[in-house]
């Protein structure tokens, strides 16, 4: 339906130090549509939402609302525009209720200073009927679902009357089914007039919901263009500005022994609930094997078993023969395993340490780096210097601070340490997250040349591309089961399916 | 190059859910500044100090002046010709100051020395924790109970030779410190129990002990006089060796060495060791050190061990060195592990810093003590609270870091690389 | 599991959380059994007692709570303890000691300075600024009531300017936790040293050699006959105290105000998101933290002792903050702590008479216990959860 924009943002530019992240930035939106805002990590959807949402200040360019221009000065001055935002990150209490947190800052009261909450809790259950989204008002937050969570944020939305919702990455944390209901919510949403913003890198999503489809990249808007008419090719050329690699060059594998073999793995996540239901699986010198599946389907347990950072209930893990399912992180570690962490700055670098000092992280306590406890940082600077120039790592050398390198050049020194250990299984985990396309590259060819080198390497990702493309054999894992094993050339159609559970077209 | 910006921390990932460690932002501050902002953080507190002392009808710069010479500093600005007795032999060799202690500056410069020994131990501990980025206010207990153990065993084992029974005690001093701050890092290690509210409960344990043991019929309470709560004295052969000055008038004893040897062994295990290596890292990031290998319990425990080690030392050194009894009041009064804290924190926790901390403080509180102060510039009890509130000068400020950088910064309008705020916004 | 913010009750078979509180308190009839006046002389009825509560808190701990089960079982152990410890003790001398109606008058005026505190630092902490310096600003108060009183010859004045003067130091506190977003436990322990200072160097300088005047105005009790010896005569902060936790409670789980502070200590990002003024909730509660610590002070001086010496706070900021904790943070948990503390202060006093050295033993017994709530012997102490981060405002 063709109606006068509700919102408009003209000539949006904002200068951060350093970066350019919103260039003059085009874009509007009309009562009762789904536009999306598509991009890559960084181009600069989030600056320019978090603009329209008073958190930030536009550095030149003008916004209109209904035709007349506003300036938004806070969130509390978006929220009494009409806009709200449903963040990626929730914004939720955990050990306060649903309707504590939907009511918050705006509590009907007794006289003023007594909080009614029978009051509130009849308006959460009144706009959460209307609306369609189910949710229990005297639940704890904590206690709900990630999906129920979302559900609360939009609540919160509409309980301080939003006409405009701001969706960031809604369904990055949600299971296939829940971004299905949460796709009947937006339609729901807007056949009662509200607009919404559908923030997302994800092209499959994004061909579902949208009525409009706004690319960004590099801080410029691309094209605005109707759902009608857009392939995923296209869109996707758009995003990166050339035509995308799907594949790396490889050679055909040539696999070994089992390096890796795991039976029956049973793990439980920090809640106390199974996340990783029994799953087996081998990995063999020479290939590599790909996991793939929609975040929260119990990878990040399966790696911390493997790695010894967690326990599993039963089952078995062995490395190279050796029974590791009992063992430390650092036995798992001394038994010839390598890790590349998901978190480089979190989990894979001490920042604040220099580069030796972090290229040593695992074998310090080990000749030659030390002997009888004893260190000689002296000697750990020459073999640094070594390692970085082989891994062709730039912004420093052996006494530079770590965080003072880029996030790609600090991803080389992980892997520089990890591959110089020589291990004979090494598990990636989300390797290639938040690098851009150089440093991608790099890692991809390090990997195939591990596996070329005879070792066992499991991928772990939530890059469908990176996992075919990469990948000698694919498995799936889907709520803590793996559910399919496909070789490399599968459709993606058929691992869309199975990593959804296979019931594509049934809602849960 | 674009790149993502790491999402926040959710609240679940963030280990430190109470008061977190102060070592990542010492590690930023230690990168910013090196021996600069530790100056100007002392100088903004004793200038504040002046203006208190102003404003009550004192004036500062005779009052500073007094203290400086109640400290005895003024002692390495009288030159002249003296010579100093080489040990075991008749000669002497000639030396520039007169190092006879029956002049007032020599003699205040002994009681300073004798001061700052125990503050280097008691601000090594705070700095060892602070490395591995533990908060150890516990020092006081630390310290107190090394005192305990230190006169417990000094005053028995009469027989003992006098080597033997020194390095006991030390050792058992040293060690008791050492158990009292394992404790909280076990309780850290175990159940995530904050370090600084078990090492808060641990000092008023030790000093309401302390206070049993002592008083009257307590336990400890000494066997001469029972109506004075105070412990037995220590055998005359386990009192440390006077190095300068006369013993009957509290000289300076051989337990300084033992403090300076303290910093070093500091140094070296920080910087030398594969424990010190751990403790680094546990202390910048214990999500990473944990992926790669290391016990991070583990190494809370020894941290706190070793850290409490320091003040025990402390504690047992004053006992013998100068003390030679523990009274309750003495238990009650004493406060030289608190100290500790201002003193590690304006040494940015490095050994050089420490030890050139510990003796500003040491000539602070010797200047404004009542034996050393001369009371007609300044009533002494007034320049005891002086004191008070210059040590809390240099915790605000040094507390206040950024402020104190950002000014130097505007001032010098470098640009650090690498070393962002963890203020700055990254954009999304 | 905090139970922080639990609106709405609903009726429900006994919880195990209260099962839990039933055998805290048979566990401490472990020990009044052999208290005068039920004098119990055989140890095997304080141990009978005891081990019921243990039972209870074993049947507490099957149900999965483990902070009340615990915390019930370690009450039965002391309770078993301390019996037996009595029944051993000469009769004539548990009478002496435990005479019930002046225990009680002392817990409470032990109890009051704390309960004060506990409550301010409560509210700071909720809004997530830790608050070491409870002691210093009780300090401040102490003093600045002393001198208020002298100065203007009244000991309303006496309040108001202890008042001012805690609220002074809490700012310095609230500028370098919020703003500079400093170390908030660093800058609690510098106004605990400077507090320490200030009231000692005016003190000396203003007052000198002979201390606070013995006429200084002292804050009156309330005399109201009929409640009986305990209840009847005492000062008005001690009332003030009750009211003053019931309005902590109310406002804190009841009223707007009380969900907002909340939610700044427990997700910061989450209320500014929503307009609330993250900055102006937290200088708010500091400042009232400091407010309320002072008036702790100001009952020690002139409340109660009438006069005003160096540090005579000796430590009792620290036993309310360790009240806050052991009592999870809420109101009437915290003035449950702080009863509990005050008892032991008061019965530390009384047993100085018959046993001068075990009597101070029992000083060190609010440490202990807050050091077992938080080593999570029993359970683990759940603060709010941004308790010490500095909020960075975008």
């Amino acid at each position: 339906m063709e109606a006068a924009p509700v919102l408009e943002l003209r000539g949006i530019t904002k200068q951060f130090p350093g970066v350019l992240a919103n260039d003059h930035i085009d874009f509007d939106l009309r009562r009762g549509e789904v536009h999306a805002l598509l991009g890559e990590n960084g181009a600069g959807k989030s600056t320019l939402m978090s603009i329209l949402y008073g958190l930030y200040t536009a550095d030149s360019g003008e916004i209109r609302m209904n035709g007349k221009p506003v300036t938004i000065s806070s969130p509390k001055h978006a929220i009494e525009l009409g806009i709200g935002m449903v963040h990626q990150h929730f914004m939720l209490i955990p050990v306060m209720t649903v309707t504590e947190n939907i009511v918050l800052a705006q509590e009907p009261t007794y006289a003023g200073v007594l909080l009614d909450y029978d009051a509130a809790a009849k308006r959460v259950r009144d706009l959460s009927d209307s609306f369609g989204l189910a949710v229990d008002p005297n639940a704890r937050i904590q206690a709900i679902t990630v999906g129920q969570q979302q559900r609360v944020e939009i609540l919160k939305a509409l309980y301080r009357g939003a006409e405009i919702l701001i969706l960031d990455e809604p369904t990055a944390v949600l299971t296939p089914q829940e971004a299905q209901e949460l796709f009947e919510i937006i339609n729901e949403l807007k056949s009662q007039g509200k607009s919404i913003v559908f923030i997302s890198h994800k092209l499959n999503e994004v061909l579902e919901i949208a009525d409009r489809i706004s690319v960004l990249r590099r801080g410029k808007l691309i094209e605005t263009i109707p759902r009608e008419g857009a392939t995923e090719a296209g869109l996707a050329r758009s995003m990166v500005g050339r035509e995308v690699l799907l594949r790396v060059e490889k050679r055909p594998s040539q696999p070994g022994e089992p390096l890796l073999q795991v039976e029956d793995v049973v793990v439980r996540d920090d809640r106390g609930l199974e996340a990783v239901r029994g799953v087996s699986f081998e990995v063999r010198a020479g290939e590599i094997v790909g996991i793939a599946g929609v975040d929260g389907n119990g990878q990040t347990e399966l790696i911390d078993s493997l790695t010894g950072l967690r326990h599993p209930v039963s089952g078995s893990i062995r490395i190279g023969g050796e029974e590791l399912s009992r063992a430390s992180a650092r036995e798992a570690l001394d038994a010839g395993l390598g890790h590349i962490p998901e978190d480089r700055q979190r989990r894979g670098l001490v920042l604040d340490f220099n580069l030796a000092e972090n290229l040593v992280l695992h074998d310090y306590g080990k000749e030659p780096f030390s002997k009888l406890g004893w260190v000689n940082p002296r000697r750990w600077f020459r073999w640094a210097r070594g390692r970085l120039q082989e891994f062709d790592v730039r912004g420093g050398g052996p006494t530079t601070r770590a965080g003072s390198l880029s996030g790609g050049n600090q991803q080389k020194v992980v892997i520089a340490r990890e591959v110089s250990r020589n291990p004979s299984v090494l598990i990636a985990a989300q390797p290639t997250r938040g690098l851009d396309v150089g440093a991608i590259e790099f890692v991809h060819r390090r990997l195939v040349e591990q596996r070329d080198a005879g070792k066992a390497v499991l991928l772990v990702s939530l890059e469908l591309e990176e996992i075919v493309s990469l990948s000698d054999r694919i498995l799936v894992l889907y709520e803590g089961r793996i559910v399919a094993e496909f070789p490399p050339d599968v459709s993606e159609e058929e691992i869309g399916i199975a990593m959804i559970g296979g019931r594509r077209s049934e809602a849960a | 190059m674009s790149e993502a910006a790491t999402p926040p921390p959710t609240l679940e990932s963030d280990p430190e859910s109470y008061a977190p460690s102060v070592a990542k932002r010492l590690a930023f501050y230690q990168s910013a500044g090196g021996i600069v902002t530790p100056f100007l953080t002392a100088v903004f507190a004793f200038l504040m100090g002046g203006i208190v002392v102003a404003a009550t009808g004192h004036n500062p710069a005779t009052v500073y002046k007094a203290i400086f010479e109640g400290a005895g500093l003024n002692w390495f600005f009288h030159f002249g010709n003296y010579h100093i007795d080489v040990p075991f032999t008749n000669h002497h060799v000639w030396f520039w100051w007169n190092t006879n202690t029956n002049t007032t500056p020599a003699y205040n410069l002994t009681q300073t020395l004798l001061t700052t020994t125990p503050l280097i131990l008691t601000g090594l501990a705070v700095a060892f924790a602070f490395r591995c980025g533990l908060f150890n206010i516990g020092g006081q207990g630390q310290y107190l109970m090394g005192a305990i153990v230190g006169v417990y065993v000094g005053s028995r084992f009469v027989d003992m030779a006098h080597i033997p029974h020194v390095l006991l005690a030390i050792t058992l001093a040293a060690l008791a410190g050492a158990f009292w701050g394992a404790i909280a890092g076990f309780l850290k290690a175990t159940v995530g129990a904050h370090e600084v509210i078990t090492t808060i409960m641990l000092n008023w344990i030790a000093y309401w002990g302390g206070s049993y043991l002592f008083g009257r019929d307590g336990p400890l309470q000494n066997h001469v006089d029972k109506s004075i709560p105070i412990s037995d004295d220590i055998a005359p052969g386990a009192k440390l060796s006077a190095i300068w000055g006369n013993p009957a008038l509290q000289a300076l004893h051989s337990g300084i060495f033992f403090a300076i040897a303290a910093l070093i062994v500091f140094y070296i295990i920080l910087n030398r060791t594969t424990l010190g290596y751990e403790v680094r890292a546990v202390g910048f990031n214990p999500e990473a050190a944990r992926y790669g290998g290391i016990s991070v319990g583990r190494n809370f425990i020894v941290a706190m061990a070793i850290s409490g080690l320091f003040a025990g030392l402390a504690g047992g050194l004053d006992i013998l060195g100068w003390q030679f009894r523990l009274g309750v009041l003495d238990v009650q009064v004493s406060n030289i592990g608190f100290i500790g804290i201002a003193v590690a924190l304006l040494g940015r926790n490095t050994a050089v810093g420490v030890g050139l901390s510990a003796l500003l403080f040491g000539a602070l509180l010797t200047g404004t003590s009542t034996r050393s102060l001369d009371p007609s510039v300044f009533p002494p009890q007034l320049a005891g609270n002086l004191a008070l509130m210059i040590q809390a000068l240099v915790l605000l400020f040094v507390g206040a870091d950024l402020l104190i950088i950002y000014i130097w910064r505007a001032r010098r309008k470098l640009r650090l690389p690498g070393a962002r705020p963890k203020a700055a916004e990254e954009p999304a | 599991m905090s139970s922080a913010g639990y609106i709405g009750t609903r009726a429900h078979p006994p919880s195990p959380a209260a099962a839990g509180r039933v055998g805290v308190g048979i566990g401490l009839a472990a020990f009044i059994v052999a208290l005068p006046p039920f004098h119990a002389n055989t140890l095997w009825i304080p141990l009978f007692v005891g081990l019921i509560a243990i039972a209870v808190g074993i049947w507490v701990l099957s149900r999965g709570a483990r902070r009340p089960g615990w915390t019930a079982i370690g009450f039965g152990l002391v309770g078993i303890l301390l019996g037996i410890l009595a029944t051993r003790a000469n009769v004539g001398n548990l009478d002496q000691v435990v005479v019930w109606g002046a225990l009680l008058s002392a817990t409470l005026v032990w109890a009051t300075p704390l309960t004060f505190a506990a409550i301010g630092g409560m509210f700071c902490e909720r809004s997530g600024v830790v608050n070491i310096g409870l002691e210093g600003m009780m300090l401040a108060g102490a003093f600045f009531a002393a001198l208020g009183a002298d100065k203007f010859g009244n000991w309303e004045m006496g309040i108001v300017t202890a008042a001012i003067a805690g609220g002074a130091f809490a700012a310095v506190h609230a500028v370098m936790a919020i703003n500079l977003r400093a170390d908030q436990v660093v800058s609690g322990t510098a106004i605990n040293f400077l507090a320490l200072g200030v009231t000692g160097y005016f003190f000396i300088d203003i007052y000198g050699e002979n201390g606070t005047p013995g006429d200084l105005p002292r804050i009156p009790d309330v005399n109201v006959g009929f409640l009986g010896s305990v209840f009847g005569h005492l000062n008005v902060m001690i009332w003030v105290s009750f009211l003053l936790l019931i309005v902590a409670h109310i406002t804190l789980f009841r009223t707007p105000i009380g969900l907002r502070i909340r939610s700044v200590g427990e997700h910061p990002r989450a209320a500014d998101t929503v307009g609330i003024s993250v900055y102006g909730t937290r200088y708010a509660a500091v400042i009232l933290s400091g407010m309320l610590a002072a008036l702790g002070g100001a009952y020690l001086s002139i409340g109660y002792l009438g006069s005003f010496s160096e540090n005579m706070t000796a430590g009792r900021g620290f036993i309310a903050l360790a009240a806050v904790i052991f009592g999870n943070w809420r109101p009437f948990g915290a003035f449950a702590a702080a009863l509990l503390f005050g008892g032991s202060t008061a019965l530390s006093f009384r047993l100085q008479q018959p046993w001068p050295a075990p009597s101070v033993l029992f000083q060190a017994l609010p440490y202990v216990l807050t050091l077992i709530a938080v080593a999570g012997v029993i359970g683990r102490a759940t603060p709010p959860a941004s308790a010490g981060r500095p909020y960075v405002k975008q």
